[in-house]
């Protein structure tokens, strides 16, 4: 037999940078490959090369026995190799049919028009065919959340039933049944005898879905795994080039928190997402809110920190302050990590320090008004530091940073100017386990500080493990609250998500 | 060790993208002195020309830097210069006063800009509908003073003894250098200039931390009419008169001084306020090159097209490097 696709010497640099450095891949008929590594390993950039988003340096590739020299994604695409790529992969000023076949739009010009409706019936037929139900063409990109989104991308993919389809930490986005329309994607990739490169943080979803295992480690590839070979210690291991042995979630299982109210959410109704809400939030404790994508909890994120305003109800702090927009939230110490990082977290094509330093103004300005380099630097540095950033230096662009370095950055700016109030929404996504133990020590700590912590996740292990207080939401409605206890059990949880 | 040479390799780089529109507008000084003197054209009186013409520029498309940072524009403020100056000119002649005749035109000037940016921002009117509103209005209001005062002269004016003993360069340069230092301060060292920037880079995302958009959009409106009050200012010290055709091309001129400057139009964190000096000179000069070697020959108006190509090549070239950064990951 021969692989699909093979990939050797690779080796691909930016400026100093060895994101590659002689890497050798190759895919086989019917296999799924897992790539894994840490922040800034090359996953991205290997996979990449491949779907033809990038260049490599040197090296060369085969694909189906021929020289593989894409021209561009849309190019490898045509040809065979689709990937979805790990940040926003669809434009979203236009609508979802335009999006699937943007590269294509010829197909359905009548007389020099374009037949929207021919356009829209197509694109639904693509929705459908992945089983994505209620999502039509004719929607404006702009009007669906981040997991739609990737479901169009996915469906623009598989629509043009690629050879080797590469999913780049795409399930973090996903809730539970984004994540089972994709699994029953790449099952039948595997059944008929394709091939999918798979990229993900998450150890036990990449051994669940994945034959085989390439660990990378700075641009290098440290070694294969076989399905049999599987096991979490040794795979963790390997990546991280030293020991870091089982759980990394919080050890005690006792809930706790201090008396203070630090902000309080009264009957919240918006539209279907919140259907009469209360919530307090004590400072001195971890609220993880868990649920289905659209459940609802995403929106209250937005609305405790003023960003999306409720039809009724209201978010009042401990002083009695009602939070009505971002600069009442920021100003009583809430902080706020979105979870469409690239768009709503970080300007892209502006430096890691403006990044940090917008949020932090106040902690170093000179009397309000001015701000110099003297003060600002270190501030900077210092969130760099502590939250330790893969990157050249303070003033590289956060586009070229890897998916998990842009969040730590992301991290530092809300940590930076000490948040009393956390508002995390999906904060691990991406994320590499590394990044992830540093992270829930943090949240640990600043619990422990006194501080407010409140976790929207689509991850159930990590909501276990770290809140005091778990709430489940559906459809816009609090269904049930566990408190911390080592007897939880997630089979019990999830009956009230669905 | 590789870090900083990267470090190195990066600083590089911007230096190189901060000395290409100096070293740009330094050759087109050059080419000047020779088109002038190959032409055998006093050479003293076309540096006089462009002087002049390009502080006038260079102030106004400063103050517009605030704008463009936002990534948004405003043609209109040509139009906002004619008519403050005028409105400036009427208020002389009816006190003799220069002190009010200055705080008139720097008024006049900010409320218009204020009066666009709360258009645009608060009434959410779509900016290229405001601007070219504002354009359209303000010339017109302008013209119609113009020209019912003037009579058959075409114009009207203050006595030009009045500004006379401003007329010289060591003040208009002052001037240029005070006001440029100021909007470098506040551009670069204040909360209000990181703020603006950062919101030119992703306003989702500035919103989201806190920063008020509306509030920073009139704040850059506010300080754009503090450039186009001194341009109104500069334009009758050199001429003490207005026409309705005064100041009339700034608006675009703007546009296309900031680009040669090294600004991407887009705005955000590498907005410059020396794009507007350097660019605002530099455009200056190549249009009176243009002028020289083109319109005295042949038809008029290939100069403009002229200038149109080059604009459009500097947009090219520095959106390409802008965009091959721009990797989803
Ligand atoms: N355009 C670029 N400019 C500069 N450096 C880059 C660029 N793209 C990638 N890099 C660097 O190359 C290295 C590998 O990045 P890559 O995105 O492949 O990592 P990754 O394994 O996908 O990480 P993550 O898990 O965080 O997504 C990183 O150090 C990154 O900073
Ligand atoms: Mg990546």
């Amino acid at each position: 037999m021969e692989p699909i696709l093979e990939m050797k010497h690779i080796r691909k640099t930016f400026s100093s940078t060895v994101a590659l450095g002689d890497v050798s891949l190759e895919v086989w008929p019917g296999e799924v490959r897992g790539l894994i590594g840490e922040n800034g390993s090359g996953k991205s950039t290997i996979s990449s090369i491949a779907a033809g988003m990038q260049k490599a340096d040197s090296g060369e590739m085969v694909f189906q026995g021929k020289p593989w020299n894409p021209k561009s994604m849309i190019d490898a695409l045509q040809h065979g190799v689709g990937m979805i790529v790990q940040e926003s992969g669809t434009i979203s000023g236009v609508t979802v049919a335009e999006n699937i076949f943007l590269a294509e739009l010829g197909q359905f010009k009548k007389l020099g028009i374009i037949d929207r409706r021919a356009m829209n019936k197509k694109a639904d037929e693509a929705l459908r065919a992945i089983g994505v139900n209620d999502v039509h063409g004719s929607t404006p990109l702009a009007a669906l959340d981040f997991q739609t989104r990737k479901l169009v991308e996915i469906a623009k993919v598989v629509m043009k039933q690629p050879r080797i389809l590469v999913v780049d930490e795409t399930t973090t986005a996903l809730s539970q049944n984004g994540r089972d329309i994709l699994y029953d994607i790449i099952k039948r990739f595997r059944k008929e005898g394709k091939a999918v490169l798979f990229i993900s943080h998450d150890l036990e979803e990449i051994m669940e879905v994945c034959d085989t295992l390439t660990v990378l480690r700075d641009g290098a590839r440290i070694r294969d795994f076989r399905k049999e070979e599987f096991d979490p210690d040794a795979i963790r291991t390997s990546m991280i080039g030293r020991e870091l042995q089982g759980d990394y979630y919080r050890g005690d299982f006792t809930p706790s928190r201090l008396d203070e109210v630090a902000l309080r959410a009264e009957h919240l109704r918006s539209g279907d997402a919140l259907k009469d809400v209360s919530i307090d939030f004590h400072r001195g404790e971890i609220v993880g809110i868990g649920g289905l994508s659209h459940c609802g909890m995403h929106t209250l994120g937005k609305i405790l920190f003023g960003a999306e305003h409720p039809e009724a109800g209201s978010v009042t702090t401990a002083d009695g302050t009602k939070i009505t927009n971002e600069t009442a939230a920021m100003k009583h110490g809430i902080g706020y990590v979105a979870k469409d990082r690239d768009v709503e977290s970080l300007a892209l094509n502006t430096s890691i320090r403006d990044n940090i330093a917008i949020a932090g103004m106040e902690r170093y300005a000179i009397g309000n008004f001015l701000v110099t380099g003297l003060k600002e630097r270190p501030y900077v540095d210092a969130q760099i530091k502590s939250l330790s950033v893969k990157c050249s230096d303070r003033d590289q662009l956060v586009s070229q940073l890897s998916g998990g370095n842009k969040q730590r950055v992301v991290f530092g700016k809300w940590i930076g100017r000490g948040s009393e109030i956390l508002i995390l929404d999906c904060p691990t996504r991406g994320v590499d386990i590394g990044v992830k133990k540093a992270m829930y020590e943090l949240m640990d700590q600043l619990k422990r500080e006194g501080k407010a912590i409140i976790m929207i996740s689509e991850e159930l292990p990590e909501l276990m493990g770290m809140a005091d207080r778990l709430i489940i939401m559906k459809d816009g409605v609090i269904m049930k609250e566990f408190a911390r206890s080592r007897e939880l059990s997630d089979a019990e949880i999830i009956k009230y998500m669905i | 060790m590789a870090q900083t040479k990267l470090t190195k390799k990066n600083r590089l780089r911007e230096l190189l993208v901060t000395l290409l529109p100096i070293a740009a507008l330094l050759i087109l000084f050059g080419v000047l002195c020779m088109v002038v003197s190959s032409r055998g054209y006093r050479l003293d009186m076309y540096l006089r020309i462009i002087f002049n013409e390009g502080v006038v520029l260079a102030v106004v498309a400063t103050g517009a830097i605030f704008i463009y940072s936002l990534g948004s524009f405003d043609i209109s403020l040509g139009a906002s210069t004619l008519f403050s100056a005028t409105i400036g000119v009427l208020v002389y002649n009816s006190t003799q006063s220069l002190p009010l005749m200055i705080l008139t035109i720097f008024g006049v000037a900010v409320g218009c800009s204020l009066l666009s940016s709360v258009l645009a921002s608060v009434f959410h009117i779509p900016v290229f509908v405001t601007t070219v509103a504002m354009m359209s209005v303000l010339s017109a209001v302008a013209a119609q003073i113009i020209t019912t005062k003037g009579g058959a002269l075409g114009g009207i004016g203050i006595p030009a003894a009045v500004v006379e003993p401003l007329d010289n360069l060591p003040f208009k340069l002052a001037v240029l250098a005070v006001f440029a230092v100021l909007c470098v301060f506040v551009f670069n060292f204040t909360k209000i200039g990181r703020r603006l920037k950062f919101l030119g880079s992703n306003p989702v995302c500035a919103k989201l931390s806190g920063i008020k958009v509306n509030v920073y959009a009139i704040i850059a409106f506010v300080m754009a009419g503090l450039g186009v009050g001194l341009g109104a200012f500069l334009t009758l010290v050199y001429t003490p008169s207005v026409t309705p055709t005064t100041a009339g091309s700034i608006g675009m001129n703007i546009l296309v001084a900031i680009v040669f400057g090294g600004m991407p139009i887009s705005g955000g964190s590498r907005s410059r306020i020396y794009a507007a000096i350097v660019g605002g000179f530099s455009y200056i000069l190549l249009n009176n090159i243009l002028k020289i070697v083109i319109d005295s020959g042949a038809g008029y108006g290939i100069s403009q097209i002229v200038s149109a190509v080059f604009f459009l090549a500097v947009v090219y070239v520095t959106s390409m490097n802008y965009r091959t950064k721009l990797l989803p990951r």
